[in-house]
């Protein structure tokens, strides 16, 4: 049994080996000039109306609190910042978080959007991850759906009294998976297979991105209740300011 | 500590007009996307490698560093599009896998080459703009091209509390690192949650004092800043002119 078991465990990691050595894992951005123009155009319609509720709720939330805007550049910056930090990988290449999940559990969801578009297009810029083409379809898996699923799964798990840490645990390894998938479905609808049209193609990018972006969900969802546990520990006066953004999560009482 | 930004300060081309520039990257990479043909990627990429190299003065190497990073993403995707499972081998290459065959086509092969090359055109012309364009001009053209006042301040302050809170995460790291951190899985997992969450304290105590600062120096709700001004070359404006509608009549060319 014990050889059997080395065996496979050998196997797989010649198999796995060719996708180990590569060198930094991402969240997956989708490449400037990867989709058509069709494509750029429909994604970034859609993100419009979440852009715009975001924009708005900003505005009110300054012309009560000016202070708000300082917070909100930090929590961009950090957005940002926190997808450059390498977390551990249990495959030895260095991975970067996406964030995004964690900022929506902070910030909440609608002012993730806004910060999103920004943080995204300075990734573009300064680090070439993703591009000005697929702007709108980053924007609208990693700023708009991902932050919105993991907002939801974490008031829902409020609801129901779940424990906070699992909460934060689900929220953000859930919104990572999602954003994956959001990401593989765009690709699959620009890039349908030759047999099995658009369905066979997403699930070709699932299939394939699935070896770099579930061991990160999984990781960032551990390093995000790590994240809460230290914030909850001592710095629960700092996290009176985020009370400025009334969908944050973490209201302290 | 980003080498993008540190290299765009460095170029030759900084101190170009930047709407010129910005208009050029986009309008070329407009076409370039919109067209997708082969030939049209490569003069792409020829042209802004040879302004990015040549007139900017960013060492090649540099830029072949730059043009590895999005690699990953280009393999991976590559491969799910080429690949095919169909229980009948295709034209070009096929392996047996469970009574199917994993398998491709020459056609597709072709469309993935042409994929790839417009994909490393249009990440040249991002280049091409990120290296030689800072980010504080990039937002001068946004504000010419009325984007929301807010918006660009936002993005303002962000660009600038990017670095602080790069170096306090370094630094964080570093000291991590020498005090044996990141020696195991779990012990790095704790250490990255506990920089993630001090880093964010910080960041929340730095943008209080910030708030403070500027309060006292008379902020009332926007930034002002000078603008540097560039002089306008009317050669550069003739040579993009030219090389748009080159462009443009090449991919007519093409497309009948």
């Amino acid at each position: 049994m014990k050889t059997k078991q080395k065996k496979i465990i050998f196997s797989l990691t010649l198999l796995l080996l060719p996708l180990v050595c590569s060198p930094t894992v991402n969240a997956m951005h989708i490449m400037e000039g990867y989709l058509a123009p069709k494509y750029c155009i429909a994604w970034g319609v859609l993100c419009v109306p979440f852009l715009i509720a975001g924009f708005l709720s900003i505005k009110k939330t300054l012309a009560e609190h000016r202070k708000a805007l300082m917070i909100l550049a930090m929590a961009g910056a950090y957005a940002f910042v926190l997808s450059s930090l390498k977390i551990p990988s249990v495959t030895g290449s260095s991975s970067h978080p996406t964030g995004t999940g964690l900022g929506a559990v902070l910030f909440g969801p609608f002012a993730m959007s806004v910060i999103g578009i920004i943080v995204l297009l300075f990734q573009a810029i300064l680090l070439a991850h993703g591009g000005l083409t697929t702007l709108g379809a980053n924007t609208f898996s990693m700023a708009i759906a991902g932050p919105l699923l993991s907002y939801g799964i974490f008031k829902l798990c409020e609801k129901l009294k779940v424990n906070k840490l699992v909460a934060v645990f689900l929220a953000t390894a859930l919104g990572d998976l999602f954003t994956y998938v959001i990401t593989s479905i765009q690709l699959g609808i620009a890039h349908p297979s030759e047999v099995g049209g658009i369905g066979a193609s997403i699930g070709k990018f699932i299939g394939i991105f699935a070896i770099t972006q579930i061991p990160l969900a999984i990781i960032e969802g551990i390093v995000s209740v790590v994240v809460m546990i230290g914030l909850e520990s001592y710095a629960k006066s700092e996290l009176t300011d985020l009370g400025y953004f009334k969908g944050g999560a973490i209201h302290v009482k | 500590m980003i080498l993008i930004d540190k290299l765009c300060y460095t170029s030759k081309l900084r101190y170009t007009n930047p709407m010129i520039k910005f208009l050029f990257a986009i309008i070329t990479l407009i076409l370039c996307v919109a067209v997708r043909s082969s030939v049209i990627a490569c003069i792409v990429l020829i042209t802004t490698a040879f302004l990015t190299i040549q007139k900017g003065g960013i060492s090649p190497s540099h830029y072949i560093h730059f043009m590895k990073l999005p690699l990953i993403f280009l393999v991976l995707s590559t491969i799910a599009i080429v690949f095919n499972i169909s229980p009948t081998p295709f034209s070009a290459f096929a392996i047996p896998f469970f009574h199917q065959y994993i398998t491709l086509s020459r056609a597709s092969l072709l469309s993935a080459v042409q994929l790839i090359l417009t994909a490393l055109a249009s990440v040249s012309c991002l280049y091409f703009l990120s290296l030689s364009t800072p980010i504080t001009d990039i937002l001068y053209v946004l504000q010419r091209l009325h984007c929301p006042e807010l918006l660009i301040e936002l993005m303002l302050l962000i660009y600038r509390f990017i670095f602080v809170l790069l170096e306090i995460s370094n630094s964080l790291y570093i000291s991590q690192q020498s005090r044996l951190g990141n020696v195991d899985f779990k012990t790095s997992c704790k250490s990255a949650g506990a920089l993630m969450s001090t880093l964010l304290v910080r960041a929340f105590k730095k943008s209080s004092f910030l708030y403070d600062a500027m309060e006292s120096r008379c902020y009332d709700g926007t930034i002002h800043v000078l603008q540097e001004t560039y002089p306008v070359n009317k050669l550069h404006i003739l040579y993009f002119v030219l090389f748009e509608l080159t462009l443009i009549g090449l991919s007519v060319y093409l497309g009948r």
